[in-house]
């Protein structure tokens, strides 16, 4: 829950940059004094970011060291890319990376594109009361913790006595382990993502779609459209450059694929398809102490998201739209 | 990225917390020579793991304070969480004047110990009547590279076992099995004879969790004649445990357990809260762990299996010889350290304090008061020194907590009341005769510490799949080599010399 006001604070940020960079090119740089209530409107923003992202980067030094806490981050001995040649050798490498790059290519190709539809179709729903109560009740799972949710999941799917099992057996078919195989890992990995975060996630289309120029309708629907054209040809064009901007953020941060639901999934029969970088930093730095070794492993994976990041920004420009930067 | 930010944040907060720890802390003494006064009030820090839900009120503690004159301040860790605090705590040097360090086969644990961070004790310990009295065996198992850092924590050596239904047993016409093949049977009979008769297939023989440790594997293993992680021949060569005959059979008997539904078929993904209910639901009849759980089972079923009749066993074997009887020790005996930094505790006289402190108690007033409470309050006392609780909820509440922190947990006067506890301590003590040790457990080895947990990853994954069947013996073989090749044949390497190094000694 954490993780994703997070992501929601920066698509927040990120979306007034961006008008923010417009006005300075229009002014050039002299508007900083006549526009300092404005600029001192980013200053807790910026606070934020010093703060908690940019300081902590400091400490990366200790992924071409040994750390050792003791001796502190002045005196431990420079390894140089020893930890990084030890990461890219090990047979966990490839799973770590293949594992996590398929999870974030469902993440985009199958979860990205469902709170877009489903907007969509609350945007059509013409009764206001039945729609309010549709997004209430869509929205609640957000508020539950991974630990609720993969328990309730557990409670479900056991062999032993669970519902969906006695539900198959009763209708003659095998009872199936869910939870220790591997191939069910990934399906109810996103089962759960899309249950928990599918209503929240249509915030910001819905309000994107809500300034939509009401004339554009009307003027569509004197050329005859009906609702389905309307919404291909008025709606979702405009929404576009927010669906845009939404999914550069979203590759940015789809690494990060949720250590804490991740954790509470993985376990010794599933551990080849469920081990992502996250948790593994988790097992390896912090429950075993190597904090160097984790932390070379949490930059690797850091880059790997920014090399992401660029090729969506690169791709957005391509088509176009203005991208994040 | 986020995991860098959120270790920072720690070590800030952590920072912070310790340099408030270090003032109260400095407040306490002032002498600086070697000399203390034992009478004077000491004030202690004490980083402690905590085993239940929640930390104790102050009402045992204000009694402790009084007992060894002296203030303590508590800071709880939550035993769950204990592996990423203890490190961080360790890694941001936001320790107490004591620090509870359970884990000390953990890298860095085990590297901070090393490194002399905390306070060597062993020249001290004959100063002090019951520490004095720590045998010199648990000191050589607790010392790493022959030195010892702390206080040990004494636990029995073996504490694990069977316990059964009994009335489960009596109904079907079953004897407590002697062998592992009579342990088969019954597991068979209980899962297959409705031994509820309740008409209906719902029960199984046994119910496990996923811990192939203290879980039935390692118990079964025993009996199988396994050795205790490492077994060491005759002219030094180091095998590991999974690669003996024992585990093969081990693994082979779980095998036939989970194929035949013997067991509850999730047991992989069950925790041990789950494991214990199912077995108070009456859904299950054999339960290997702990042989004390015995006495919490049968509390749990209070209400819900009022019939519930339990016999515990810690003979079985798999050849019916009594000369094959043995059974895992966990860590040797040891339950941790209980260590002093020297950050903290910045002089002798501090820590010659605190080692009264802790002297005081393995007291057995200390004793009675960290295990059963109050007289008159949490339990009552027969002429026989036998303990029974009158308050369960609060004695849960106020003293329980501290159980785990009793630096001894046997051979004190006042004992449990309770049949059934009595009857698994007996046991515990008799398990002792037959305790196989880990022979590489006061061990050094480099690459352990480093990748030994990564490492046992591959065998632990190897171990579950080859009880569910995913793999055969062939694909057990070739994890087995992944292991090898992957560090473990370093490990060995490590292991032989530094037990070469220390049979030279």
């Amino acid at each position: 829950m954490k993780m994703s006001n997070e992501i929601k604070m920066s698509d927040a940020a990120a979306l007034g940059l961006e008008q923010e960079k417009k006005a300075v090119k229009k002014k050039g740089h002299f508007g900083i004094m006549r526009n300092k209530f404005l600029y001192l409107m980013i200053l807790p923003g910026f606070i934020y970011f010093v703060i908690f992202k940019y300081l902590p980067m400091g400490g990366l030094i200790i992924s071409f060291q040994d750390y050792q806490p003791y001796l502190g981050i002045s005196d431990s001995p420079w390894v140089g890319m020893k930890h990084f040649i030890r990461l890219f050798t090990e047979p966990t490498f490839f799973m770590l990376l293949s594992n996590t790059l398929i999870l974030f290519a469902l993440n985009i190709v199958i979860f990205f594109p469902l709170p877009i539809i489903l907007a969509l179709m609350l945007n059509e729903v013409r009764h206001r009361y039945f729609k309010n109560a549709i997004q209430t009740i869509i929205y609640i799972p957000h508020f539950m913790s991974w630990v609720i949710i993969v328990s309730i999941t557990y409670v479900f799917l056991t062999v032993d006595g669970g519902v969906v099992n006695e539900m198959l057996a009763a209708i003659g078919l095998p009872k199936i382990s869910f939870l220790t195989s591997p191939e069910w890992l990934r399906t109810m990995y996103m089962a759960q993502i899309i249950w928990k975060e599918l209503g929240w996630s249509t915030i910001i289309y819905l309000a994107a779609i809500t300034v939509v120029d009401t004339q554009l309708y009307e003027a569509a629907e004197m050329d005859g459209a009906g609702r389905w054209r309307k919404t291909w040809h008025v709606t979702l064009p405009a929404i576009r450059p927010v669906i845009i901007t939404l999914l550069i953020l979203k590759i940015g941060s789809t690494l990060d694929l949720g250590f804490e639901h991740m954790y509470l999934l993985l376990n010794s029969l599933n551990r080849e398809v469920a081990e992502i970088f996250d948790t593994y930093i988790y097992t390896a730095g912090l429950k075993n102490g190597q904090l160097s070794f984790s932390t070379a492993v949490g930059l690797f994976k850091g880059l790997v998201g920014l090399v992401l990041i660029m090729l969506a920004n690169r791709l957005a420009k391509k088509f176009g739209e203005d991208g994040v930067y | 990225m986020k995991k860098e930010r959120q270790i920072a944040m720690k070590r800030l907060a952590a920072v912070m917390v310790s340099s408030a720890i270090a003032l109260t802390a400095c407040g306490g003494q002032g002498a600086s020579s070697g000399e203390y006064d034992a009478n004077s009030k000491a004030t202690i820090t004490w980083l402690n793991i905590l085993h239940t839900a929640s930390p104790p009120t102050d009402t045992i503690l204000n009694k402790l304070e009084e007992k060894t004159n002296s203030d303590i301040t508590f800071s709880w860790i939550p035993d769950a969480s204990k592996e990423e605090r203890i490190n961080t705590a360790l890694a941001s040097d936001s320790l107490a004047d004591i620090v509870t360090l359970t884990m000390l086969d953990n890298s860095s644990v085990r590297n901070s110990l090393k490194s002399g961070l905390f306070w060597e004790v062993e020249p001290y310990l004959k100063d002090y009547p019951n520490l004095a009295k720590i045998s010199p065996d648990t000191i050589k198992s607790a010392s790493i590279g022959g030195k010892l850092y702390g206080i040990p924590f004494q636990k029995d050596l073996a504490r694990n076992g069977v316990t059964l239904r009994k009335d489960w047993l009596d109904k079907l016409g079953l004897e407590v099995p002697k062998t592992t093949d009579e342990l088969m049977e019954v597991a068979r009979a209980f899962t297959e004879d409705d031994p509820d008769g309740n008409g209906q297939d719902d029960t199984t023989g046994f119910v496990d969790r996923n811990d192939l440790v203290y879980g039935a594997f390692k118990t079964l293993g025993s009996y199988f004649g396994t050795p205790n992680n490492w077994q060491v021949s005759a002219d030094g060569k180091m095998t590991p445990e999974f690669m003996t005959d024992g585990y093969l059979k081990t693994m082979n008997y779980m095998k036939q357990l989970y194929d035949k539904g013997y067991m509850n078929k999730d047991f992989a993904v069950t925790a041990k809260t789950d494991q214990q209910q199912k077995f108070a639901q009456g859904k299950a009849g054999i339960y290997v762990g702990a042989l004390f759980d015995s006495k919490n089972l049968l509390n749990m079923s209070k209400g819900v299996q009022d019939n519930m009749q339990l016999v515990m066993a810690n003979d079985i074997t798999s050849t019916g010889k009594e000369s094959d009887r043995a059974i895992w020790a966990a860590n040797n005996g040891i339950g941790g350290l209980l260590a002093f930094p020297r950050t903290e505790v910045k002089d002798e006289a501090q820590l010659k304090r605190i080692l009264q402190f802790v002297n005081d108690l393995l007291d057995e007033d200390s004793y009675a008061l960290m295990t059963y409470g109050i007289e008159g309050t949490h339990y009552k006392l027969d002429d026989k020194d036998a303990a029974t609780i009158i308050n369960t909820d609060l004695w849960q509440q106020e003293v329980q907590p501290f159980a785990a922190s009793r630096p001894k947990e046997s051979g004190f006067k006042i004992h449990d009341a309770d049949p059934l506890k009595q009857q698994a301590d007996k046991m515990i003590a008799d398990n002792a005769n037959y305790a196989v040790l880990n022979p590489a457990y006061s061990l050094d080895s480099e690459t352990y510490n480093t990748q030994g947990s990564e490492l046992q990853k591959i065998i632990t994954d190897a171990t579950y799949k080859y009880i569910l069947g995913e793999i055969d013996e062939a694909g057990f073989k070739e994890a087995l080599e992944t292991w090898k090749s992957s560090g473990g044949n370093s490990i060995i390497a490590e292991y032989e010399a530094a037990y070469k190094q220390a049979q030279g000694q």
